[in-house]
């Protein structure tokens, strides 16, 4: 008896504490992964957007070759067939059309499960933006966090335009708090279920513009150059979420 | 004796455990210290809490050229302890290849109590200042991507991470979180005027008029222990030129021409003053403020005396001031081994 008491004691010590160790992780049996994949599309004719191609921009009138496209993508949560929303811890991701399959992200020990729709946030969290040095996509390392303005750049787009003054341009948009907050978490519903088993990898395809930025803005012979939070960063993004599209789901 | 060993069984499983889980924080024998009447410090945060070997790494990071481009400057180049971590006594200073930068570097001192850095308080969080410095093309001109990998080629500090975090290769949050370690270490709380507070010395007479005029008229903005309040003024520079200040962060017109109040602590050795490094004495400052300050649309009201603009200040008062500022220098914290690489 007394040995089973100490038995006991020890057994529920070494339990508290595995659990302290562990508190982090979360350990879903069938838990598995699904794609986001985001093709990137110019303006209404639905023409392929490709970098390091002249493109004309149907607005502006004007022609550019982009060199550089990354955006933020945050904060997933799937909504499951019971109408809840699992949130995916830590997910954040940098959509980046400069190297080969940057626009296939991966959601990670997504539980098994029927899902209905998933939000997204474009852009990152004011959390995050305030909570010193973090990790992964959000390393400062990564060249999209402005050092003298502490904050993520949400939205960079640069490139060659022949009719800005200085031949290029230069877009970093962002700004996390106040009026002129950029990140905007959007909804998207799917046409069917998408069943995740934890054996198959379901997919999701979104459809972005990334000409829907220049709608409303100023002609690049006028403003080629924005490189902090404001009105312009605000309303730029603004519109290049409002064109983000849900396409399909394969299981 | 059944209970003995069964308390013993626990405390020795405890110790594993807590061994286990803690391996990778180091041995946590370092701690913020500082005296009674400062309030509490908003950094280490319980994510990256302060160990010998954490801020030992920091200590060497902070001294070692290696974040700069061509391994020539240092943060310590700038930031040297016999000035309370202020540059050596030049207006503006110096980075790579010779190119020199816009604002005076401030003093790094009692970081852990402070939530927003540089003059024009941009950046928001101490793990996140060496970002500033070091890819500023001005300053260490070093990208962070190179950074980490230089320190990935380098075993002398490939064991230091491993000993520090636990972790076999190093990555930029490490090295931030070293170097905040070491920062908010920088805790200056042991000038005269501290002793005076801790009731361990007494103000000569000139000192402690000195003490009362400035709480009477600095103290709003300097205000005690820390010697700052943290907000952003304008204080009535006459040539402002170019720099907007705090307006170039938040882009409202009523920040244009703001900086932060710096603190007074080690005011002795932190000269040349102000965001440019205008001043080359406490008696320049102290005239600034009683004859020579300018009126502007920003300027901060607490230096507004009726219809006149500036702070009424007697050559006597001045004089009791200064002798009062200089019970502020930290001799023990400028010398202290410790914080020395």
């Amino acid at each position: 008896m007394k040995l089973f008491n100490k038995i006991l004691v020890v057994a529920l010590f070494a339990i508290v504490a595995f659990s302290s160790c562990k508190k982090d992780e979360i350990i879903v049996a069938t838990a598995g992964k699904v794609g986001i994949n985001i093709d990137h599309v110019w303006g209404s004719t639905n023409e392929e957007f490709k970098m390091k191609t002249e493109l004309l921009h149907p607005a502006l009138q004007e022609k550019m070759t982009f060199n550089t496209f990354r955006y933020y993508v945050s904060n997933v949560g799937m909504r499951a067939k019971d109408g809840s929303l699992v949130i995916l811890p830590e997910s954040y991701y940098i959509v980046d059309l400069s190297i080969d399959n940057g626009n296939e992200l991966t959601l990670e020990n997504v539980p098994a499960g029927e899902y209905t729709g998933v939000e997204i946030m474009f852009g990152v969290d004011s959390l995050k933006s305030v909570s010193g040095a973090q990790t992964g996509a959000l390393s400062p390392a990564e060249g999209m966090f402005w050092s003298w303005n502490s904050g993520y750049i949400m939205i960079k787009a640069e490139g060659k335009a022949p009719t800005s003054i200085t031949g290029d341009f230069v877009f970093h948009l962002g700004g996390f708090k106040g009026e002129n907050k950029v990140q905007t978490t959007k909804t998207f519903a799917f046409d069917k279920s998408l069943v995740v088993n934890g054996s198959r990898n379901a997919e999701i395809y979104l459809i972005a513009n990334p000409a829907k930025l220049w709608h409303g803005a100023e002609k690049l012979a006028t403003k080629s150059n924005q490189k902090a939070p404001g009105v312009v960063a605000k309303s730029m993004s603004t519109n290049f979420y409002g064109g983000m599209l849900f396409d399909r789901i394969d299981n | 004796m059944i209970k003995k060993a069964k308390i013993s069984w626990t405390f020795l499983l405890g110790i594993f455990v807590w061994m286990s889980c803690s391996k990778d924080q180091g041995s946590v024998d370092y701690s913020l210290r500082y005296p009674d009447y400062f309030p509490a410090p908003i950094y280490p945060t319980a994510r990256n809490p302060i160990t010998k070997k954490g801020f030992e790494l920091g200590r060497a990071l902070f001294h070692d050229p290696i974040l700069s481009v061509d391994s020539t400057i240092s943060c310590a180049s700038c930031h040297s302890q016999g000035h309370a971590f202020a540059d050596q006594n030049v207006s503006l200073s110096t980075g790579v290849y010779g190119r020199v930068g816009p604002r005076n570097s401030p003093s790094i001192i009692n970081t852990a109590w402070q939530s927003n850095f540089m003059w024009d308080g941009g950046v928001n969080h101490i793990e996140v200042v060496p970002v500033a410095p070091i890819t500023n093309h001005l300053e260490m001109d070093e990208s962070i991507k190179n950074l980490v990998y230089k320190l990935n080629q380098n075993p002398k500090y490939l064991s230091r991470f491993k000993q520090a975090f636990d972790v076999e290769k190093v990555d930029d949050q490490k090295v931030f979180f070293a170097l905040a370690q070491y920062m908010s270490m920088l805790v200056s709380a042991d000038a005269k005027y501290d002793m005076v507070q801790q009731g361990k010395a007494t103000f000569t007479s000139d000192e402690a008029l000195g003490y009362t005029i400035f709480n009477e008229k600095c103290g709003s903005c300097h205000r005690e222990p820390l010697f700052t309040d943290y907000s952003y003024s304008n204080n009535g520079l006459s040539i402002i030129g170019m720099d907007l200040g705090r307006y170039t962060v938040t882009l409202l017109d009523q920040d244009k021409h703001k900086f932060k109040v710096p603190t007074l602590r080690n005011i002795q050795f932190t000269y040349p003053y102000m965001h440019d490094g205008r001043f080359s004495s406490i008696a320049q400052v102290l005239n600034h403020y009683s004859n020579d300050m300018a009126s502007h649309e920003n300027l901060d009201q607490r230096l507004v005396n009726g219809d006149k603009v500036g702070i009424a200040l007697t050559i006597e008062d001045k004089k009791h001031v200064e002798a009062f500022l200089k019970t502020l220098s930290d001799f023990t914290f400028i010398s202290d081994p410790k914080l020395s690489e």
